[in-house]
C-alpha cells in the first residue's frame, strides 16, 4: 500500500564509467520501519543507498517520497533536512567532536542553547561527553563513529540510512553499536541499513531486500524468513533469501 | 670589500633608524600587494570551486589556460592592462593610469590564475566524503561552500599568501603601470631599480634586505601552515 512506503525509486539506472551499476526496476523503503539491504562487494548496495538518501543526484529514474515524485533538479533542502546518513567511514570535519555534531543544528540555525543542550544530551546517550571537546583528528574507529551516530541523530531525521556502520570497528564497538542502536532510534524513525551482521538483521529487519549486480535480486519480509539459517554462514543466508 | 660592508651598514641605519623615505614606499608597496591580493582571492576562491568540483565541456581547456597563465611574465600583463587603461583604452576614461588603482588592476590579473590554480589543487585533492557527509547533513549549496573553504583554509591561506608574495616582488606591472611617483605608486621593487641606477645603493639595499625579510616571512608562515595541516590530518 502507498501510504506504507516512504520511499519508493523506479527505473533507476547509475552507470559509471559506461558500466551500469544499478539497475532497479522497483524498490520501496517502509515507513517506520528497519529496512535491510544485503548483498555481495559490488551488488550497487551503497550506490542504492546514496540514491535514496538524496546524496547522489547522477542517475536516471523516479524517487517518490510519500507518493510524491521528487523533482531531481531542485534542490530537495528540505527534504534533505529529514534524512541522515551514517557511514561505514565517516568524516569528521576540522574541529572538536563538539563542532562535528552541532553541524547540522548549526546548518539549520538553531538557536544555540538548544544546541549546547542537545549535544550534551546526544553525546551523553552515545557515551563519548569526555570526547566533546577533543579534536576529532585524535579519536579512534570507534569514537569517530560514535561521533558520526550522534551526528546523525541529533537532527531527529525522519529516515535514517546506515551504510555498513560496524564494518571497520573492532569488537567492543561493534557491541556497542549492536545493543546500543535500537534504543537510539525512535519509533517514528524509518531505518535503511546496508549491513551483513546477521545479529543486526535477525534484531532487527523488518524487511530485507537481496543486491545482486546491480538489481533487486529478491525482498522478503522477516516474517518469511527462516531463522535456522542464522547460525550457518552468510552464503547460506542469502541462499535462502534467493 | 669596503664598498659592500659601508653599504650594508648604511643600509642597516636607514632601517633601523626608520628612514621616513624607507617606510613611505614599503607602506605603499604593502598596501597595494594587500589590495590587490585581498581582490584577486576573493575572485580566485568561488572560480576554483568552479572548476573543481564541476564538470563542463571546456574544463580540460579551462585547466590549460590557467596553468599557462601562471608563468605569466608581468610585463605582458603590464603591456596588457596599459591598452585598457591608456588615454586611448577602452578604460582610459577612468584615468587610472599612473594611479596605485591602475597597478592594483594589473596585480589583480597577474596573480589571480596562480592563486586560483594552487586553491583548485587543494579542492580537488580533498576528500570526496566532505561533500557527501555535507548534503547528508542537509548543507544549502552556499553552506556547502562555507563549510569547503572552511576544510581547506589552511591550504587557501598558503595559496593567497603564494599571491601576496608575488604581487610584492614583481616590477613589470608596477613600474609599467604606476610610472613609479614618489609618494604615490613608488613600490619597493621599482624603487630598488631607481635608486640603485642613481647610485643610492644603500638605500636600495635597505629595501632589499626589507624584501627578502618579507618574504622570508612570508614563506615562514606558508611552511607553518602547510606543516599544521600535515599534522592535523596525521
Amino acid at each position: 500500500m502507498l501510504e506504507d512506503k516512504i520511499i519508493e525509486v523506479k527505473n533507476i539506472k547509475k552507470i559509471c564509467r559506461g558500466k551500469t551499476i544499478l539497475d532497479i526496476d522497483q524498490f520501496a523503503v517502509l515507513k517506520n520501519k528497519f529496512n535491510f539491504i544485503i548483498g555481495g562487494n559490488g551488488s550497487g548496495k551503497t550506490s542504492l543507498l546514496n540514491i535514496l538518501s538524496l546524496v547522489e543526484q547522477d542517475f536516471r529514474g523516479e524517487i517518490y517520497y510519500k507518493g510524491r515524485k521528487i523533482n531531481k533538479d531542485e534542490q530537495n533542502l528540505a527534504l534533505r533536512r529529514k534524512f541522515s546518513v551514517i557511514w561505514q567511514d565517516p568524516y569528521l570535519y576540522r574541529g572538536n567532536v563538539f563542532y562535528n555534531i552541532a553541524l547540522p543544528l548549526k546548518l539549520r540555525n538553531i538557536e544555540q542553547s538548544i544546541i549546547d543542550k542537545k549535544v550534551r544530551e546526544m553525546a551523553g546517550r552515545l557515551e563519548i561527553s569526555n570526547l566533546l571537546e577533543q579534536s576529532a583528528y585524535t579519536l579512534s574507529g570507534g569514537e569517530k563513529q560514535k561521533t558520526s551516530i550522534a551526528r546523525a541523530l541529533i537532527s531527529e531525521p525522519e529516515i535514517l540510512f546506515v551504510d555498513e556502520a560496524t564494518t571497520n570497528l573492532d569488537e567492543e564497538s561493534i557491541y556497542f553499536f549492536n545493543s546500543h542502536f535500537a534504543d537510539l532510534v525512535t519509533d517514528e524513525m524509518t531505518v535503511v541499513m546496508v549491513s551483513h551482521d546477521r545479529r543486526q538483521i535477525k534484531e532487527l529487519a523488518d524487511q530485507i531486500t537481496l543486491l545482486k549486480g546491480g538489481k533487486v535480486k529478491t525482498t522478503k519480509t522477516i516474517n518469511d524468513f527462516n531463522f535456522e539459517l542464522f547460525g550457518a554462514g552468510i552464503e547460506t543466508f542469502i541462499a535462502e533469501l534467493v | 670589500m669596503d664598498y659592500y660592508t659601508d653599504a650594508i651598514l648604511r643600509a642597516l641605519q636607514l632601517i633601523i633608524t626608520l628612514d621616513q623615505e624607507v617606510i613611505q614606499v614599503v607602506a605603499t608597496s604593502l598596501k597595494i600587494s594587500i589590495t590587490s591580493t585581498f581582490i584577486a582571492s576573493i575572485i580566485s576562491m568561488p572560480l576554483a570551486v568552479l572548476i573543481a568540483r564541476n564538470k563542463f565541456k571546456t574544463k580540460k581547456f579551462i585547466n590549460i589556460i590557467l596553468n599557462t597563465m601562471l608563468s605569466l611574465p608581468t610585463v605582458v600583463v603590464g603591456i596588457f592592462v596599459y591598452s585598457l587603461i591608456s588615454r586611448r583604452g577602452v578604460l582610459g576614461e577612468l584615468d587610472l593610469l599612473f594611479t596605485p588603482a591602475g597597478i592594483i588592476m594589473g596585480q589583480v590579473i597577474l596573480i589571480i590564475p596562480l592563486i586560483t590554480a594552487l586553491i583548485r589543487n587543494i579542492i580537488f585533492s580533498m576528500d570526496e566524503k566532505l561533500y557527501k557527509t555535507a548534503i547528508s547533513m542537509g548543507a544549502s549549496r552556499s553552506q556547502k561552500f562555507k563549510l569547503l573553504i572552511l576544510e581547506a583554509r589552511y591550504g587557501i591561506i598558503g595559496a593567497v599568501i603564494a599571491g601576496f608574495g608575488r604581487v610584492l616582488g614583481e616590477i613589470g606591472v608596477s613600474m609599467m603601470l604606476g610610472g613609479n611617483i614618489k609618494g604615490v605608486t613608488r613600490t619597493i621593487t621599482t624603487a630598488m631599480s631607481l635608486e640603485t641606477n642613481k647610485g643610492r645603493f644603500a638605500f636600495a639595499l635597505a629595501l632589499g634586505i626589507i624584501l627578502l625579510s618579507l618574504s622570508f616571512l612570508i614563506n615562514f608562515v606558508t611552511y607553518f601552515l602547510q606543516e599544521g595541516k600535515n599534522y592535523a590530518r596525521r
